[in-house]
């Protein structure tokens, strides 16, 4: 059962930590907690739903369900995307050079316009999305795994591995680097300070929606305010981990989802959602600037 | 242009009060339940059930001479909001209350309309706790858990013959009092493995699960309402876990079935009062319900029962007077969709039917009288 329950807490985790380097992308550059991440990922599910509902009535999903996911999800990741660049480029960058708490109130403004729009337009009940694949688990070594579990941990890596190579290997990704050093200096190296802070707010906004579409399949159930809890979840996951660090990141998110399938499990499973804030009270005790957070000036 | 448009607010302002004047002529019923919100279909299906209702008292001259205005409040399933509807119908002077729809905003909104005097008629709040506190005028046409969670035990015991039970519930009044009552009728006919509560809105339940699937029970029982149900069923299959699953009347709505996927839901027992379309006098409402809403809900013969009776007892009490609607509630025989419906000392229906439905070719069939 102990390795059962890690494996649940795992794809959780994989989830978490997907949501997590959106916050900590935006916090390395802007130093701002950008709230309205967990909508991104909330809009993402709803957009998965709707693009997989297109491609049923054209027909597509019965031919090849995988090519419809596949392409749905492309489809809400480019959608998220500009949500995204669109929320930075209305409610943030004109708060560029405001004290550090608007573009924070402004954050948790959008934060709400998102919910309601999306609860005026979709309706507040819960969406499900169609079962496409086999949900019987998989039996091996005791364990009982399914494919979307699969499909939920592989994804989830294989974009942290994909972001790891694009911050550390490419020309954007250097300079994203040095923007979160230091803007000014950045800028005067001839670095489009606004263009790079856009891809970062599309890259976050992208993985969010991966993460959403993928909760959406993984349990069939959409409604407008899943975005709350999971946004707070991986915010947790982001400070646990040390806010502004990637690899912190996606650390935090395992972490958290595996203490909580743990303690779920052990202990009770009445307070699955505050195992999450108990775990980060604690590390934020003992290493302030959670696990991988450098400890050194101010700037992550 | 600023006094144009000064001179039009004060207009509207008055034409909008003289609107508010005119209401002495009519007499005034609430209806609380979750409009809006993730329960938003149950709240709307019983609604429709007392609109239907009440236009038919209106095209036959109203009630007293008096046309009935029905004022529909939105709680949202939130006790919160509840006890502000609860105030506001206070404030508005209604007659009587049809609501609400959970029991965790029925109790709370019940002690306002205790001390205001206002006869109210749930058609679906359950939980024990709201008739046993001594209210005069809360009454409800339903069922109550203890009586539901007796007839799921009886099920669990003497017809499946069932040693070993896993007992989840959502931890809110209704899910956790019907677990509650089942946990105590099973009493030692056979063993509780597992007794724990998940959280509302909660999407992952394979820890609970995987926990249970360790202590082998025979069966799960399941306090709660239809979106946790629903997953419950689909995560337990997708562990492997293929033990019998039984819920109580909260789960009974199609979007269950769609949730877990009709594949894992088929089999799986849940109580709830007999299928209205099997008794011969709810014949005519359905039709009229159908031909308007469409598919009638769980809830929609309740709501439209309660709100006849409500306005019969109005009728006979011959004056809109809270006082004299409550005594003609408790003295009368009413003759509901359901068949004759009389009140208790407690404000609860004197013959609760139960039964055991499942779920079969992806949908809900009647399956066992106790």
């Amino acid at each position: 059962m102990f390795f059962q329950q890690i494996l649940n807490g795992i794809t959780v985790g994989g989830v978490y930590a997907l949501i997590a380097l959106g916050y900590t992308m935006v916090y390395g550059i802007l130093e701002l907690i950008n709230f309205a991440h967990g909508e991104i990922y909330m809009i993402g599910a709803y957009l998965g739903i709707i693009f997989i509902g297109i491609f049923t009535a054209i027909g597509l999903t019965e031919q090849s369900p995988l090519l419809a996911v596949l392409l749905s999800l492309t489809l809400s990741v480019i959608f998220c995307s500009a949500y995204g660049f669109a929320v930075e480029k209305l409610a943030y960058r004109p708060l560029r050079n405001a004290p550090k708490l608007s573009p924070l109130i402004s954050a948790i403004g959008v934060s709400i316009f998102l919910q309601n729009y999306v609860m005026l337009s979709q309706g507040a009940t819960d969406k499900v999305f169609p079962q496409l694949f086999e949900t019987k688990g998989i039996e091996f070594l005791n364990l009982t795994i399914t494919v979307l579990q699969i499909f939920i941990i592989v994804v989830s890596l294989l974009l942290m591995e994909l972001l790891h190579l694009y911050v550390m290997k490419t020309r954007t990704g250097k300079a994203m680097r040095a923007v979160a050093q230091d803007k000014t200096m950045a800028s005067l190296l001839g670095i489009n300070i606004d263009w790079i802070i856009s891809i970062t707010f599309i890259i976050g906004s992208g993985l969010a929606a991966v993460a959403g579409f993928m909760v959406a399949m993984y349990y069939g159930l959409v409604n407008y305010s899943i975005g709350y809890i999971a946004g707070i979840k991986a915010f947790a996951a982001a400070v646990l981990g040390g806010i502004g660090s990637i690899p912190g990141a996606m650390l935090g998110g395992f972490i958290l989802g595996i203490v909580e399938s743990l303690a779920a499990g052990y202990l009770s499973s009445e307070y699955k959602d505050a195992y999450a804030f108990i775990i980060l009270i604690i590390i934020l005790l003992i290493k302030p600037r959670g696990l991988l957070g450098k400890s050194s000036g101010d700037r992550a | 242009m600023y006094r144009k448009i000064l001179l039009a607010l004060f207009v509207s302002i008055f034409l909008a009060s003289s609107v508010f004047a005119k209401d002495a002529g009519v007499i005034k019923v609430g209806v609380a339940g979750p409009m809006t919100g993730p329960q938003a279909k149950m709240g709307m299906d019983f609604r429709n059930g007392v609109v239907l209702a009440v236009e038919e008292w209106n095209a036959q001259g109203g009630v007293l001479g008096k046309k009935i205005e029905l004022i529909i409040g939105d709680d949202q399933a939130d006790p919160k909001q509840a006890v502000s509807i609860a105030n506001k119908f206070v404030n508005q002077e209604v007659s009587g209350v049809i609501g609400h729809f959970n029991s965790s905003c029925s109790i709370p909104a019940s002690d306002i309309y205790n001390r205001a005097g206002i006869p109210m008629i749930t058609p679906a709040s359950t939980n024990p706790q709201l008739t046993e506190r001594g209210y005069r005028g809360i009454f409800r046409v339903c069922g109550r858990d203890d009586q539901q969670g007796k007839v799921a035990a009886q099920f669990v015991v003497s017809k499946l013959k069932i040693k070993k039970v896993a007992v989840i519930h959502d931890k809110t009044t209704y899910g956790q009092g019907l677990a509650d009552e089942f946990k105590k009728f099973i009493g030692t006919n056979a063993q509780v493995v597992h007794y724990g509560g998940i959280i509302q809105g909660d999407k992952d339940f394979k820890t609970v699960l995987t926990v249970i699937k360790n202590k082998q029970p025979e069966l799960i029982f399941f306090g709660g309402i239809y979106p946790e149900g629903g997953l419950l069923v689909k995560q337990a299959r997708e562990i492997g876990l293929k033990t019998p699953f039984m819920s109580g009347d909260g789960v009974i709505d199609p979007k269950f079935i769609e949730i877990a996927g009709s594949g894992n839901a088929e089999g799986t027992y849940l109580t709830f009062s007999p299928d209205p379309k099997n008794v011969p006098t709810a014949k005519s409402f359905i039709e009229k319900y159908q031909k308007k809403y469409g598919e009638i809900g769980p809830y929609s013969v309740y709501a439209y029962d309660a709100t006849n009776i409500l306005l019969t007892a109005m009728k006979n009490a011959g004056r809109a007077d809270s006082k004299a609607i409550i005594e003609k509630l408790h003295s009368g025989e009413f003759i509901g969709a359901f068949g004759k419906i009389k009140f208790d000392q407690k404000g609860d229906v004197t013959a609760a039917p139960y039964v055991v439905w499942i779920t079969k070719g992806g949908k809900f069939v009647e399956y066992w009288k106790p």
